[in-house]
């Protein structure tokens, strides 16, 4: 029983991984690009979520369509106003979009920090637990892994399956071919970072649901997404999935038998292990 | 009786005069150079909770001093810096306060592992401090003389859990610690005094921070079935562990944790489930200390909330500096230091009086549960205000 708990939590550790993940995943996947303002978005939505909930005693899954608009939006405008620019620098351009998303993550955590202050801070919604079969499932944590594996669902039907999907697919494949295919690649480089910005923002608003979140929390927030997504890689979709569960499992693992400290050093050293072994990571990649 | 009304008409004369004479050498005190109170504060990263007190504490303490005319006739200003809860950058700061801001007077930043790291500094620079954030006993070894114990050890929190649960009938125990300075010292402090009231540890670990996901951990006590769980933790932590412990729907009969049950948010954190949860204070609105009343009244109206015993902590280091400064008449590093190694200062906190190398030996612990929206004093049972609820329900 205790091992099919274990499994139970990794399960839905890995769904708020992916929920974490897949936007930064489908920014790299498209655009090429490590956007290291990822977490702080999260960060940001999370702690917007708690004043919010604090203010209103409304639920916070109230918040979800209208953030994710909202967020879509502005995530469109920073693309076209900090992103496009650079898009023709050639080889200069990785190092400078590098360095744009770490201006606007210092621009976010800033912001954040003047306008919710620095303390840690978590709520109590959504903190029924199920009992199923003597198995304890914990309804943040199931929203957050039925909300993660909803969007990859709909990411993989859509990137599959619509003329849209399959042109930012193919953009993210080849965007020279995409062009001479017709493609309008700008747009397509909009729509991902938009996209990818709205799905940062949702993971937000779940993931303090689950874990004590302050705005210097961004920074771990990146770093793990990022470690999931090269797990994955590296804008693989199906391979982040595939990462982000069997991250969840293995720590779930490690974290029962071997305590609290082990648990925290598996995401790199299951990094430095796929790096030596498997480099291009779990999946096959897809760009 | 004329000269009588002459006499009260000569005083009624005087009074304004002799008011005026008070004012202006009061102004011309406070028109000299200001005391400039250094420290360093966790305003941002995982401390910065717990922290705030802290600040507040030494905000609130300063303004007293300064509404009962300061020091040596002089204002007291305090500047600091945020040390972003890391100990490399709280060396930096203690640094920048010493050698280019020339700060008067140092209080000690927040928690153990600042405080070690910042204490061969504060010996180095030999600077007579108080370290309120420092429960670490061994900051206070013969090497680092000039540095003074504001709290009790660390050896000594949550310390009345076990011989409370020991007493309602618990055997088993679980004991988790952050992998850090404080709450290490805690957790061995706990592990040696479960085994020497003969009880058994079932399950123990120790975790990063910022905190991990607890929920495997949570799993793992569960499946130990321990009648009581301490965890020596800070503010995010503490939530982090009673929200996974509530998510598999296990609650141990008594449930304690450090620090973190003493911050106000904590309830709104967690709601419900912190019900019952205990916790260890070095202080209590209730206790009749020196100030205490004063303490609070001049907290409430500075802030419009309660203080908390990190608060506490840091208003009596800053009575116990000003009693320094007063009984010498100095600001001179070397006699402050003298008079604070041999002198006894009744504080908000209890009466401090410190070892040769600083170490606090006078000071209390005490805990308190969380019943519904109170928090109680439950032991020792000497200054108790209620008895402990048990069990615990996580609701």
């Amino acid at each position: 029983m205790i091992v099919l708990q274990l499994v139970v939590n990794g399960v839905l550790l890995g769904g708020t991984y992916i929920l974490l993940a897949q936007g930064l995943n489908l920014i790299f996947g498209v655009m090429g690009i490590v956007n290291i303002a990822h977490g702080a978005i999260i960060t940001l939505a999370g702690l917007f979520t708690y004043w919010f909930v604090t203010e209103t005693h409304l639920s916070p899954l109230l918040l979800i369509p209208p953030v994710f608009i909202v967020m879509l939006v502005v995530g469109g405008i920073l693309q076209r106003l900090l992103l496009e620019p650079l898009a023709k620098l050639g080889r200069s351009r990785e190092l400078l979009t590098l360095m744009v998303t770490f201006g606007l993550s210092y621009v976010l955590v800033e912001t954040a920090l003047n306008f919710f202050g620095s303390q840690y801070v978590s709520l109590p919604d959504l903190q029924t637990t199920w009992s199923v079969a003597g198995l304890a499932f914990n309804e943040a944590l199931v929203a957050a892994g039925a909300l993660g594996a909803l969007i990859s669902g709909g990411l993989y039907i859509w990137l599959r399956y619509t003329a849209s999907g399959q042109a930012l697919l193919a953009t993210s494949q080849n965007p020279v071919g995409a062009v001479t295919c017709g493609i309008d690649v700008r747009r397509m480089r909009a729509i991902a970072f938009a996209l990818g910005t709205a799905l940062a923002a949702t993971a937000g608003i779940l993931l303090i649901l689950i874990l004590p979140l302050s705005a210097p929390t961004a920074d771990t927030l990146t770093i793990l997404s990022f470690v999931i997504v090269a797990l994955g890689g590296l804008g693989d979709y199906r391979g982040a999935v595939m990462a982000a569960l069997l991250l969840g499992l293995v720590q779930s693992g490690v974290g029962y038998y071997l305590g609290g400290d082990a648990e925290v050093v598996v995401p790199y050293l299951l990094l430095i292990t796929f790096m030596v072994v498997r480099p291009q990571g779990i999946g096959h990649a897809t760009r | 009786m004329l000269g009588g009304n002459l006499r009260v008409r000569g005083g009624a004369l005087f009074a304004p005069l002799i008011a005026a004479a008070v004012l202006f050498a009061a102004s011309a005190a406070f028109a000299q150079k200001p005391i400039v109170v250094g420290a360093s504060i966790s305003q941002t990263g995982p401390l910065a909770v717990d922290a705030s007190y802290h600040l507040k504490g030494i905000q609130v303490g300063v303004a007293d001093a300064n509404a009962h005319g300061g020091w040596l006739g002089r204002k007291l200003v305090l500047k600091y810096y945020d040390d972003q809860s890391n100990p490399g950058t709280g060396v930096r700061l203690y640094t920048r306060l010493i050698t280019e801001d020339k700060v008067d007077l140092l209080i000690g930043p927040y928690s153990s592992g600042i405080s070690q790291a910042v204490a061969p500094l504060i010996n180095k620079y030999e600077r007579a401090t108080p370290m309120p954030g420092a429960s670490l006993p061994a900051i206070f070894s013969a090497g680092n003389k000039w540095a003074f114990q504001l709290l009790p050890p660390a050896t000594g929190y949550a310390e009345g859990t076990l011989p409370m649960a020991k007493a309602m009938g618990a055997h088993k125990v679980a004991i988790l610690q952050a992998q850090l300075s404080f709450t290490l010292a805690c957790g061995r402090a706990r592990l040696d005094q479960a085994k020497a009231l003969g009880m058994d540890v079932v399950y123990s670990t120790t975790y990063a921070m910022p905190p991990p996901d607890f929920s495997s951990i949570a799993l793992a006590i569960k499946s130990a079935n321990p009648d009581a769980v301490v965890v020596c933790s800070y503010y995010p932590d503490a939530v982090g562990l009673a929200q996974a412990l509530h998510r598999i729907g296990y609650a141990p009969r008594f449930f304690a944790e450090t620090i973190g049950p003493a911050e106000k948010q904590f309830n709104s954190a967690i709601g419900p489930i912190a019900n019952r949860i205990m916790s260890n204070t070095s202080w209590w609105p209730s206790l009749k200390t020196h100030g205490n009343a004063a303490f609070i009244a001049s907290y409430k109206k500075m802030f419009n909330e309660e203080p908390d015993y990190h608060a506490a902590g840091t208003y009596a280091a800053v009575q116990v500096l000003g009693a320094a400064v007063k009984a010498t008449k100095s600001l001179d590093q070397t006699k402050l230091r003298g008079w604070l190694a041999t002198h006894e200062v009744e504080t908000v906190q209890g009466t401090f009086k410190s070892s040769p190398t600083g170490l606090s030996l006078k000071f209390g612990q005490y805990m308190f549960q969380i019943q519904g929206d109170k928090r109680v004093l439950v032991w020792p049972t000497a200054v108790a205000q209620g008895k402990p609820e048990v069990p615990y329900t996580g609701q």
